[in-house]
């Protein structure tokens, strides 16, 4: 014991550490009325270094050429120690992500903590849902199964409707007329180099954004009316006589990461192919398009709605005003007031959103 | 008193749980890591005579590893490792001298491995080479 205390004291004269505790730790004192939707945050953070460590393990392994990629997969999965559980948490655990990533979205959309000052909150958070869709769609291409080969095809397909330049645009994103080698090199790239960068730096900003403008108490019925944050001066939203971060609520975002860890492992060990089809155990073949390739679930309703218009630009155009109103909406709905329950024309339509979004993806699912 | 007690229980609680957390990582991470065992190559290695040519060196792969034969001037074969014992680069046969150069600082070697110049501090090691039937059988 007195060495470590010696240490920490040769640490403490040089860079005064116990003060950056009191103020990051103990010192950092959160709402006492602060509820466990709050740890989703630090769920998702842990989620996605989970991502990045088996990421880079996976790379150890895993050959990004057409021909020898599915079977170093398989290599992995059969023959190296171990190479299967690390392959299922990095496959599971990108499912498991978007959907903790919406369960967040949803948590700060009915506290109403989009609204000023946390507007660009939101708008960093909902771009990096997108770019950890992208970089699930990306990823989903390097078995180079057949599940990946066509549903890369039919993905990188539907950009084509897009006016003018659309063939040309799926032809640039492919790196040929068809999806072949040359897509593999561009979504290996993408998948391993550059959307994780751009995530990292982006998750680095929606921390930035938490830090200054300090984190939102939830909203009760007792609040008044005006909850939304009046005037123009800067103000950093502190909770005297709140409860600090440290150990108070680490307890409760580690526990919500044991939760989230048993569900990652629950699905790793006792149904690891809930995620995969037949298709993902064959090896990609150019020349043969197996019957109903689906994309993954949370690409579904995009799927379906691209389906049942009949041309498909006009798919693609509701899709692209639905996802800039949802980007935008902390800049539509500037009302007063945060607390859900009343808030009925903002509640109708979230809950009708959520429902519609979840009737599209079955219905996907089914068709 | 009975305060400090409780505090040590729960750390050491929480240590034991960090403790296992970290071994049931640590665990498949480094199976996964160590080296895989390749084919078996413990065997010996046979070459034909035929491919040795007079006063000349054949490399091959021999249990993992660079090795050498030479045949010397009076006719009879030599096994070695061609691992340089200064640094671990691989010797190369000067035919006209007879002798072995490592390339990397200028190591010395004789036919037999011995060291006749530079910074190796032991002599390369030897191999056993049996000559029969025109085929030659390292190991
Ligand atoms: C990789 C993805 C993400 C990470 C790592 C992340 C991380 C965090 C963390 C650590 C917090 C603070 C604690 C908490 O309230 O949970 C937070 C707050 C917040 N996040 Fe995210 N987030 C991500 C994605 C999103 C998305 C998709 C949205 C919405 C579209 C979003 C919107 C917000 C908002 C509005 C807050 C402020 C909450 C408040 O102060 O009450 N985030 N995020």
């Amino acid at each position: 014991m007195t060495l470590v205390r010696k240490l920490y004291d040769w640490v403490e004269v040089r860079l005064g550490i116990s003060e950056v505790i009191e103020k990051e730790m103990t010192g950092y004192l959160l709402p006492r009325t602060i509820n466990n939707w709050y740890s989703l945050g630090s769920v998702l953070l842990f989620a996605f270094t989970l991502q990045v460590i088996s990421g880079i393990l996976l790379l150890i392994y895993y050959v990004p050429d057409a021909d020898k990629a599915f079977k170093s997969v398989s290599v992995i999965m059969n023959e190296i120690p171990f190479g299967w559980l690390i392959r299922l948490c990095h496959a599971v655990g990108s499912n498991l992500m978007v959907a903790t990533l919406f369960l967040h979205m949803f948590s700060v959309l009915f506290m109403g903590s989009y609204k000023k000052p946390r507007e660009l909150q939101w708008v960093s958070g909902f771009t990096l849902l997108n770019l950890v869709m992208g970089i699930s769609l990306t990823g989903y291409l390097l078995p180079w199964s057949q599940l990946s080969f066509w549903a890369t095809t039919v993905a990188t397909n539907s950009v084509g409707a897009i006016p003018v330049i659309g063939e040309y645009l799926v032809e640039f994103v492919r790196g040929g007329k068809l999806v072949g080698p040359p897509t593999l090199g561009r979504f290996f790239a993408v998948h391993v180099a550059v959307l994780p960068l751009v995530i990292a730096g982006l998750i680095g900003a929606h921390l930035f954004f938490l830090k200054r403008t300090g984190i939102s108490a939830p909203p009760t019925r007792n609040d008044p009316a005006t909850t939304t944050r009046q005037g123009s001066s800067y103000h950093y939203d502190k909770h005297e006589g709140g409860i600090p971060f440290f150990p108070n609520f680490f307890l409760h975002d580690m526990t919500s990461v044991s939760i989230y860890m048993a569900c990652l492992l629950g699905v790793v060990f006792f149904s690891p192919y809930l995620f995969f089809t037949p298709d993902s155990f064959v090896p990609a073949n150019p020349f043969q398009t197996p019957a109903h390739i689906k994309p993954e679930w949370y690409f579904l309703a995009n799927y379906q709605i691209l389906k049942i218009f009949p041309s498909e630009i006009i798919g693609l155009t509701v899709q692209g005003a639905g996802m800039t109103f949802i980007a935008l909406l902390p800049f539509v709905d500037r009302g007063d007031g945060r607390y859900p329950l009343k808030r009925p024309l903002f509640m109708v339509c979230s809950l009708g959103g959520i429902a519609m979004f979840i009737a599209l993806s079955i219905w996907g699912h089914l068709s | 008193m009975e305060q400090d007690g409780r505090r040590l229980f729960l750390m050491t609680c929480i240590g034991g749980v960090a403790a296992v957390t970290a071994g049931a990582v640590a665990y498949p991470v480094i199976s996964y890591l160590a080296p895989r065992k390749g084919k078996d190559n413990s065997a010996s290695v046979t070459i034909p005579e035929k491919e040795l040519p007079p006063d000349g060196a054949k490399f091959f792969q021999y249990h993992g590893k660079a090795a050498v034969i030479v045949r010397k001037k009076d006719g009879s074969v030599t096994a070695l490792s061609a691992v340089c014992t200064h640094l671990g680069c691989i010797v190369q046969w000067e035919a006209k001298k007879g002798e072995f150069i490592c390339p990397c600082h200028g190591g010395q070697f004789s036919a037999e491995g011995k060291v006749l110049g530079g910074p190796p501090p032991k002599p390369l090691e030897q191999l056993k080479a049996t000559v029969a039937n025109g085929v030659i059988t390292i190991g």
